[in-house]
């Protein structure tokens, strides 16, 4: 299988980046896009030159490391799905890919294909723990959680952080983000304890580094997670909340 | 040798530290915060949107006639009496609406330019159908709405610059309402603008009453659906009921006699 890749290429943060053509034609349609950017490197390494730098971890969609933008979408094509599980049989043979890093105002380039992302990493610093002194673990049946309860949480729990969601948005906004967090921490007993607060802080580093919501709802379309909309809501909700109640 | 426990360097237990947070917006400040300007942008786009559809019921009284129609025009007026003094319900309504239109521009110009350098210098494709483009276009929308509202005040409330021919002005007992519109509607371009624009705030009331719910922080989905049906359904209710007048008059269907 052979692929034209227009691909980023930017020294550092400081420089101006370009788009460079490669083609490369010992690909196999299994092959994941991250395994595309691997052959071309040997490629590239054997020919002396500089190879391409993107981020990859795990490869099983579950660190939120990789994460590209292929022909404007992020991620890629395939919605719902990270950079690495994007397979390369979506594309026909032949054809042209224009991959670029995750673009955002709050993201910038550190080399390539690669992003900072830390402004996602501020706003969980500013309060996305428990604060209170938990103790030790409590008889089993002493603070009892419903089941659905702890479901609904862990459906907001499971973002990766990937930051796809901000790339994706015309606003450069990472209220789904944001959203996931406070409301999975606010939906358990623990954590529910400091939910203003919380909200206060993590809403504010948010808004110092990202955009407003629109509603374009273009975020949770590229979710790898399928975080809903309801995330977004959530970020008002905790906000509004924090306005009326008692602090903590 | 072997090395004593001592010797060995502290284990570092501090967390790693993190960039330094990136100023992106010289707008963004703690006092106008984007949440508090969002909920703004809500409420006083309810009002206006409220404001629309009575709006809407009063210019649907031109298919009862002249009377019906200037009736309820100095009706506006004199609502209210003897209870309050005359004009004085018209007068609350219009501050009130005025108020609601200077938050709801400003709220939005001020959440426009800070999304605007938060996307940064790369724009972002829109892949999200009907919902994504009626995002798209609600800040271009919202200005022409704006200019629109200037533009129909002169026309039909003052009587000034762009009024038809023949426009006679209200006073405090007689209204020519009617008369003003069949004047105004009877020439094609007024008429073309104001079709235009039903369109124009039709897809604005659209995306807006169905992001309220958002903005005011509702997590239930059936909360967010029902608003996404009242949106759209006063959206096309606006749609059909105003821009239908002029083209009515155009066809002869409300004429003078």
């Amino acid at each position: 299988m052979k692929l034209t890749l227009d691909i980023w290429r930017q020294k550092d943060s400081a420089s101006e980046g370009h788009f460079e053509t490669y083609e490369v034609d010992d690909l196999d349609p299994g092959m994941s896009v991250l395994e595309m950017f691997d052959r071309l490197n040997e490629h590239l390494i054997l020919e002396g030159k500089e190879p391409v730098t993107f981020e990859s971890d795990c490869r099983e969609s579950i660190c939120g490391c990789c994460g590209v933008t292929i022909d404007g979408h992020p991620h890629g094509p395939t919605p719902h799905m990270t950079t690495c599980m994007q397979r390369l049989r979506q594309f026909t043979d032949g054809q042209r890919l224009r991959i670029e890093p995750l673009r955002a105002g709050a993201y910038p380039v550190v080399q390539d294909l690669m992003v900072d992302r830390s402004g996602l990493d501020r706003i969980i610093a500013a309060g996305g723990n428990v604060d209170v002194d938990a103790g030790s673990a409590p008889d089993a049946e002493a603070l009892p959680v419903e089941h659905a309860t702890v479901e609904k949480a862990l459906d907001f729990a499971v973002c990766i952080g990937c930051g796809a969601c901000v790339a994706a948005c015309p606003n450069g906004a990472a209220m789904l983000f944001t959203g996931a967090k406070l409301l999975h921490l606010s939906l358990l007993p623990m954590p529910k304890i400091e939910r203003n607060r919380r909200a206060e802080r993590m809403v504010a580093a948010m808004e110092g580094e990202f955009g407003a919501c629109s509603l374009y709802g273009e975020c949770s379309a590229v979710c790898p997670e399928e975080i809903p909309l309801t995330a977004v809501a959530a970020v008002q909700h905790e906000r509004l909340g924090a306005l009326l109640a008692r602090k903590l | 040798m072997a090395v004593s426990v001592e010797d060995k360097p502290p284990i570092a237990r501090e967390p790693a530290e993190l960039p330094p947070a990136l100023t992106l917006s010289p707008l963004t400040s703690k006092a106008l915060p984007n949440w508090a300007l969002k909920a703004c942008m809500a409420i006083t786009g309810t009002v206006g949107a409220l404001f629309l559809a009575v709006h809407l019921l009063g210019n649907l009284k031109v298919y009862l006639g002249a009377d019906a129609f200037n009736k309820y025009a100095s009706g506006l007026r004199s609502f209210g009496e003897p209870y309050l003094p005359a004009e004085s319900f018209l007068w609350l309504l219009r501050i009130v609406l005025l108020i609601c239109l200077v938050v709801h521009v400003i709220a939005g110009i001020m959440l426009w330019e800070r999304s605007r350098v938060a996307r940064g210098k790369f724009k972002a494709k829109r892949t999200n159908g009907l919902r994504a483009w009626s995002a798209t276009i609600q800040p271009i929308s919202g200005i022409l709405i704006f200019v629109f509202l200037i533009f129909h005040l002169a026309d039909l409330t003052w009587g000034k610059v762009v009024a038809a021919q023949g426009f006679v002005e209200t006073t405090a007992t007689t209204s020519s309402a009617y008369q003003n519109l069949v004047h105004d509607f009877s020439r094609p371009w007024s008429a073309i603008i104001y079709v235009i624009m039903m369109i124009l705030i039709a897809a604005h009331v659209g995306h807006g009453v169905s992001t309220v719910v958002h903005d005011l922080g509702s997590m239930g989905w059936r909360w967010r659906a029902v608003f996404v049906v009242i949106a759209g359904a006063l959206a096309i209710v606006i749609l059909l009921g105003n821009a239908s007048i002029p083209i009515a008059v155009l066809a002869k269907v409300v004429t003078l006699s």
